[in-house]
């Protein structure tokens, strides 16, 4: 037999087997008559293929390192490593089976009643449960060497299942001109029509070759669409890419899931469902050797019966629910259930009974075949918000309204009849087409046609309402992932979690792999019976993603959610001139290139050069700039005469101050604004957003922080510098203080402002970027004869620090209004409305309650920003910056205080470890108090 | 969050292409006499939760930078308008 076997060879729990080309793992080990494929979660009661569908639990192994595979999707290849998992020492063998005997010590809820207390004792409970219980280990030498994708797609129409339904739908929408996506989890389309031979007709082949050529449908097969999220945006896992598609328009045609029945031991292997039976047989070419019982209520039953039959099964029996079952070849016992599995590890008979309960008659065989109606797969509608009602007549959800946007067809629709299901796929790809293009009537006009038709067809086979056997007993499992029978959802309910969220969540039903796929429809059956309640008023549980599981890694794949690294011009000077950099938002910066004592030296005795092209640049013109300023900043700006600088804050309505910077005037309608470092963006919405309310305004603004580079060229020498490089006069009374002009710096076009952020003569050079390095370079080496050197952050923020120069969003926050932030001459509040004008006037009318004062200390302690600052016994405020000071010969800083010890010579205490020191206010700066150097 | 907005400039494009700025509400005039300390202080501080439509405040951040409204519901975000404040509307920023 095994010489029949052309093709591959895999491992499979250190065995090795043999497998056809195009079989699967789980196909190949059923031929080689593998039929223990796991233990389950908690009982480690032994499992087999039950649905070959990738849906339920019972195939899960770790394939080559991969945990949680379904070996029953996975095409057999040579070389495979096929573990099983969830067993000790082996799945055959499993001494942890022993907790099946103890189930009656492992009720509903078992977790939640036995593990939590002694809390103390949780961290071994912990230890024991995830040994046992976990599914599957990850295999860390392996686990990370997958590289996940992502892929952006979009398109008009979006085909959710490739079988008889979505293939006509697609076809539909592409003949009206849309731009469809076909997307289907399995590696041929056809859907059940697949391995369901009776029911395919020859014209299918004809539709799939029309969709694969048809040059307006994408297929995505082996895809699975794991969410449908809002606006249509669909999460689809396709190997190791997610592709994020984006559609108008959404066809849902996923079909349905077949159910099991719930009777004691239907997890035995060889308890089947129809189409599991149906995908060995036509898709992976195996046989069913033995006898066979098949239990159902509806055709698919018989036709199964049939097919096995014909690959040499023999039909015991087909143990029919229904009172006038069809007349048959095969012994039909009627009015008859399942009651029991027999068998210990795979069946030896099927215990057959009346729903009475007694009498009842075993038939010995090796499998149990269950064709008892399928479950509509429409979690992906529920996601997108559908309504869906319960059609008590035919057992199934219906969609009562749409999402926006979406449209369902076939199996999940109701239509079981492949004719009935491919015309309601048409309805849909017209009503797709239609709702895209409202104005051409013709397509809801066909789409009307077809759905009366529809209308009008023969009403399908209605499924009975069978999803329990009545047979008391203790092993009916309802859901395989967790283990829970039946027994316990009724406990549970007679405990009290009655709800269906909340039974969901107590006795863990549907919380497993299969998210409900295999439990849902049994779960709402007893709970409703419990309750006697009806299907509509159980309800179902929330449907959320993913529809499937994913590995993490392809939520978290590569994908162009990068974090933006932003480098000024001078950055590879700074690098090679041996410069430790520093991060300030996304830009990189040098903190220092000597040593901060070094570098403060040269700024304060001679010069220094820093590069601020990190500030934030935004140049305005037009007409309304200056009415525009006045109105946004508190200070005045109607006075600012071209070829001037201004200092200047930003508050919003409530007065809080959001940035600094300077504002120049270059022309009569041009300003040239700088904002801090990373702030470039938010000032700019920020202006944006109030010039939005104000559209009548000319002003024109653009952001042009990346296309400037920067530098302030600081120290008694700077003029000297400067001098040697430019035409323009540099002198005091020509440049003075605060003065903006534009003119060549070592021939390139510059805007050098005269302001002083570190407190001595300075000039910010301005330069387009591309021109950063070539004037960097020449001032470094006209500077030379004077010593100049590179400072860094550090320096700089020590320099300004004497000089109390606070720095937004360090030295305040958001509670720190500029009155009270040390800077109440800058807000004018005589101007006529500006952003924040009412509560500062508030503000200032009321006094300040703290302010940001400077404060040096006599001791050696530097105390480290946020120290606490207490008075009259509580907190009173914090330190924001602090650092010793040359020129103070002490430690200096700036801090927050309440008001009442806010004056020059006021004491304040600071905790620093647990000590406290004292502290002295100081109005003036540390350094250079009237401010002649900067002036100079 | 995965719906589109119509960015009144660049056509429909993904959410996470604009910074939401919150409903457009009226900036009551601040020197108004009228306008007590409560009202501003409402303006300043409270956030109508709206369960349905509203209009709102969206900027196109990764793009044209432009501030626009839209009307959208809250509840199902829907997006049923977008448009450039148009001068003769009294709302603040
Ligand atoms: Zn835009």
């Amino acid at each position: 037999m095994a010489d029949s076997h052309e093709g591959v060879e895999f491992e499979f729990d250190g065995k090795t087997i043999r497998a056809r080309a195009g079989q699967t793992v789980s196909g190949a080990l059923h031929a080689e008559g593998e039929h223990i494929l796991s233990r389950s979660f908690k009982y480690h009661r032994p499992r087999g293929l039950l649905c070959a569908s990738g849906r339920c639990p019972n195939c899960l192994c770790t394939v080559n390192g991969t945990p949680n595979v379904r070996i029953c999707t996975v095409p057999a290849e040579e070389g495979l490593v096929v573990k099983t998992q969830n067993a000790w020492p082996r799945v055959k063998f499993d001494l942890l089976s022993i907790f099946d005997r103890l189930h009656k010590f492992m009720p509903v809820g078992f977790y939640y009643k036995m593990m939590y207390k002694p809390r103390w004792m949780w961290p071994v409970w912990e230890k024991f449960i995830r040994r046992i219980a976990g599914l599957g280990n990850v295999d860390r030498r392996t686990g990370g060497e997958a590289t996940y994708d992502k892929l952006n797609l979009f398109c008009d129409v979006a085909v959710v299942g490739g079988g008889w339904a979505g293939l006509s739908a697609a076809r539909e929408a592409a003949r009206a001109g849309m731009s469809v996506t076909l997307i289907d989890d399995q590696p041929e389309l056809g859907g059940h029509l697949r391995f369901d031979p009776d029911l395919a007709d020859a014209g299918l082949a004809d539709v799939i070759r029309d969709v694969r050529e048809n040059p307006a449908i994408q297929v995505w097969d082996r895809a699975t669409v794991f969410g449908l999220y809002e606006g249509n945006y669909l999460g689809i896992q396709r190997g190791n890419r997610m592709i994020r598609l984006r559609a108008r328009e959404v066809i849902v045609t996923t079909g349905g899931w077949e159910r099991p029945l719930v009777f004691e031991n239907n997890d035995l292997p060889g308890v089947l469902l129809a189409s599991a039976a149906q995908r060995l047989l036509h898709l992976d070419h195996c046989t069913f050797e033995g006898d066979a019982v098949v239990v159902t209520d509806n055709a698919q039953g018989y036709r199964v019966a049939r097919q096995l039959a014909a690959a040499g099964t023999n039909i015991a029996a087909i143990v029919d629910v229904r009172e006038n079952p069809p007349a048959s070849e095969f012994q039909v016992i009627k009015e008859r259930t399942l009651a029991r599995a027999r068998g210990a590890r795979h069946v030896t008979g099927a215990v057959v009974g009346r729903f009475s309960g007694q009498p009842q008659s075993t038939i010995p065989c090796r499998w149990i075949i269950q064709a008892v109606g399928f479950t509509p797969a429409n979690s992906l509608l529920y996601q997108n918000g559908c309504k869906l009602r319960h059609d008590e007549a035919r057992d199934h959800g219906i969609v009562k309204t749409y999402a926006r946007g979406t449209q369902s067809a076939g199996t999940v629709n109701g239509h079981h009849d492949p004719a009935a299901a491919a015309l309601d796929g048409r309805c849909a790809g017209l009503a797709a087409a239609a709702a895209l293009r409202p104005n051409d009537s013709g397509l809801s006009a066909s789409r009307d046609e077809l759905a009366a038709k529809l209308a009008a067809w023969p009403a399908g086979e209605m499924t009975s309402r069978h999803y329990v056997s009545p047979a008391q007993a203790k092993k009916k499992f309802v859901c395989l992932c967790e283990d829970v029978t039946e027994k316990d959802v009724c406990d549970a309910i007679a405990e009290g979690y009655s709800n269906i969220e909340t039974l969901k969540r107590y006795s863990t039903v549907s919380m497993g792999p299969c998210q409900g796929k295999m439990c849902q429809g049994a779960c709402i059956a007893i709970c409703a019976r419990e309750n006697q309640q009806s299907i509509e008023q159980t309800g179902v549980t929330t449907s959320r993603p993913p529809e499937q599981p994913l590995p993490l890694g392809l939520l978290a794949g590569r994908a162009l959610h990068f974090s933006l690294v932003r480098r000024t011009p001078m950055h590879d000077w700074h690098l090679r001139n041996g410069a430790t950099m520093m991060d300030a938002g996304n830009w990189k910066r040098p903190q220092v290139y000597t040593t901060v004592e070094q570098e403060y030296e040269a700024v304060r005795g001679r010069a220094g050069l820093v590069d601020v092209s990190t500030l934030g640049k935004i140049e305005l013109r037009g007409r309304d700039v200056v009415k525009f300023l006045e109105f946004i900043y508190p200070n005045r700006f109607e006075n600012l005469a071209v070829g001037r600088v201004r200092y200047g804050v930003i508050c919003d309505d409530a007065g809080i101050l959001l940035d600094d910077g300077t504002i120049a005037r270059l022309d009569t309608e041009r300003f040239f604004l700088t904002t801090t470092t990373g702030n470039a963006d938010a000032i700019d919405s920020w202006f944006r957003s109030w010039l939005a309310g104000k559209p009548g305004l000319d002003v024109r603004l653009t952001n042009i922080s990346g296309s400037y580079a920067a530098m302030n060229l600081a120290g008694p020498r700077s003029r000297d510098i400067l001098r040697k490089l430019t035409d323009a006069d540099v002198s005091t009374a020509a440049m003075p203080y605060l003065a903006a002009r534009q003119c060549d710096v070592a021939g390139v076009p510059a805007i050098i402002l005269r302001v002083g952020f570190v407190g001595e003569l300075g000039y910010e050079i301005h330069v387009p970027s591309q021109f950063g390095v070539h004037i960097w370079e020449a001032i470094i080496e006209a500077g030379k004869e004077f010593s100049l050197v590179p400072f860094g952050v550090e320096a700089q923020r020590l320099l300004r620090l004497e000089k109390k120069h606070l720095l937004p969003g360090v030295d305040t926050d958001a509670l720190s209004n500029p009155l009270e932030a040390d800077l109440p001459w800058i807000v004018k509040l005589d101007k006529p409305d500006f952003v924040g004008q009412r509560s500062l006037a508030r503000a200032s009318a009321r006094g300040p309650r703290n302010r940001l004062v400077g404060f040096r200390i006599s001791g050696d302690q530097i105390p480290q920003p946020p120290a606490l600052i207490m008075h009259e016994g509580k907190l009173g405020g914090r330190v924001t910056s602090c650092s010793f000071s040359p020129a103070a010969g002490c430690a200096v800083g700036l801090a927050w205080v309440p008001a009442a010890i806010s004056h020059n010579g006021d004491r304040i205490q600071i905790q620093v470890d647990g000590q406290t020191i004292v502290a002295v206010v100081q109005d003036e700066p540390f350094y250079d108090p009237p401010g002649e150097k900067l002036k100079s | 969050m995965s719906f589109q907005l119509d960015c009144p400039n660049c056509g429909i494009r993904p959410v996470w292409e604009f910074h939401f700025g919150g409903p457009s509400r009226k900036r009551p005039e601040p020197d108004d006499p009228a306008v007590t300390e409560r009202q501003w202080a409402e303006y300043l501080y409270n956030r109508p939760n709206t369960c349905g439509e509203q209009t709102e405040w969206w900027y196109h951040r990764s793009a044209c930078k432009t501030w626009f409204l839209a009307r959208r519901d809250t509840r199902t975000d829907q997006v049923l308008e977008t448009r450039l404040f148009a001068p003769q509307e009294a709302a603040g920023g």
